[in-house]
């Protein structure tokens, strides 16, 4: 069962159905619901209906106002996608927006995301910004503060965020605190999980088993099970063992 | 009627999960989303769960993950992920449906899965003591529900019976409701029988696991 390959270089339309390979390079639109091996976006191209595909990618703009199901998606233009993403990978190196909610594997993102509901992925790896409207759930949480982030709330097993690359030394980034400068900042209502670090968070309740509040942190309450160190330069108003 | 809750990190004292294990079985849909209830209390916010419901599906998941994936788990135990493309052939072999459904049956074979629980929200019915008649219109009410079956929290089926009187004639017209609850019925009605298809569902859920 062969399907056929379409390439929009120039301006064009196609209708949906199922295709082998689609390639937008100039400014491509797909009047319908598209399925497809392969979609890839270098110029600017609209699914207008849902997508699904093996591999989907973007360098250019793309926009979906749909739901997209795809083994693995890649972004590094511009990116919306106005229903919901699946997907077992996503790698965002550009701005990427679901107005829906997020479910994959692995999710690396060193550009902007945001998201309208929740996220949920085994590994989530962000060295950009983030903004989730939802709850972020993931095994693995692993946080490089690039500027301001934004999560409803947070959950897993091991949740690890990290103050900007700028300041591997701890010293350095005490120091940066302190003089008001920071490498980046996130905020959220809950974080919740057994192995906990933060960094430059600000948090209303902090739960787990063994916690680690870092430099630069303000959080309202933390209640922990096993073990709690706080950082100096950190604010914690409550503590509660429990 | 409210259910008695329990507090997240109660749930995790009692049952000596962890909160990874909580939220990647939330994750899977092993879990249902609506269970969890998010509540600011004096302390921040906090997630409430139904507590018989959370503390019975923890024992479950714990008892199951020996020798079953948490892929298959979701199949069996996510009351969202119905499965439809199936058919099977002989619904009274479930436990669920039970063989006083045998009379309620309406073809030799071929039964969705929506259709299994209407049966075993009548075969239920009438091991309560519902009449025949009854219970079969509990039956095809429930069998052609779709949205209140793939998410069933809190969705019950309610068998009633209204009374009417009027100029010396006295009628009794039994109805079924299928709703979440709370539901309200008015004053002249009465509630005859109640279905949790919440649990129906994922009894021939179970059930149905266990044939295969």
């Amino acid at each position: 069962m062969a399907q056929q390959n379409v390439s929009i270089s120039g301006s064009g339309k196609i209708g949906g159905g199922d295709y082998g390979n689609v390639r937008i390079s100039g400014a491509g639109k797909v009047e319908g619901d598209l399925t497809a091996e392969e979609i890839r976006i270098s110029g600017s191209g609209k699914v207008m209906g849902t997508a699904k595909a093996r591999e989907i990618t973007v360098s250019g703009a793309g926009r979906f106002t749909g739901s997209v199901e795809a083994k693995s998606f890649q972004a590094s233009g511009a990116c919306a996608v106005e229903g919901d993403l699946k997907t077992g990978e996503l790698r965002c190196s550009g701005s990427q927006r679901i107005s829906g909610a997020l479910s994959a594997h692995y999710v690396r993102c060193s550009g902007t995301l945001k998201v309208g509901k929740n996220v949920e992925s085994d590994v989530f790896t962000s060295s950009g910004r983030f903004n989730i409207e939802g709850l972020l759930s993931a095994d693995r949480v692993e946080i490089n503060l690039v500027g301001e982030s934004r999560a409803g709330e947070i959950g897993g097993e091991k949740i690890e965020v990290r103050a900007g690359s700028g300041f591997n030394l701890q010293i350095s980034l005490a120091r940066g605190f302190r003089m008001g400068f920071s490498g980046g900042s996130l905020h959220t209502n809950v974080v919740e999980g057994d192995d906990i670090y933060l960094e430059a968070t600000r948090a209303d309740v902090v739960r787990g088993v063994d916690v680690r509040i870092g430099p630069g942190c303000r959080i309202g309450r933390v209640e922990y099970s096993g073990t709690l160190e706080i950082h100096e330069d950190a604010e914690v108003k409550e503590q509660v063992k429990a | 009627m409210t259910e008695e809750v329990i507090a997240k990190k109660e749930v995790l004292e009692h049952t000596g999960i962890s909160y990874g294990q909580l939220y990647r079985w939330k994750r899977k849909g092993l879990i249902p989303e609506a269970w969890f209830v998010h509540r600011a209390t004096v302390t921040g916010q906090e997630t409430f769960f139904p507590r018989e419901k959370i503390l019975a599906r923890i024992a479950q998941i714990q008892a199951m993950k020996e020798d079953k994936s948490l892929d298959e788990m979701a199949e069996l135990l996510s009351p969202e992920a119905s499965e439809e493309g199936s058919k099977w052939d002989d619904p009274t072999r479930l436990r669920a449906v039970g063989s006083e459904a045998k009379t309620l049956l309406w073809k030799p074979s071929g039964y969705t899965f929506r259709e299994l629980v209407g049966l075993a929200a009548g075969g239920e019915a009438m091991r309560s003591g519902v009449s025949r008649p009854e219970a079969e219109l509990l039956v095809h009410v429930v069998r052609v529900e779709d949205e209140l079956l793939r998410n069933p929290a809190g969705a019950v089926a309610i068998l009633a019976e209204k009374h009417i009187e009027r100029e010396g004639l006295s009628l009794r017209v039994p109805f079924v409701v299928l709703a979440r609850d709370p539901i309200k019925l008015d004053s002249q009605s009465r509630m005859k029988h109640s279905s949790d298809l919440e649990r129906l569902v994922e009894q021939v859920k179970l059930g149905l696991g266990e044939v295969r």
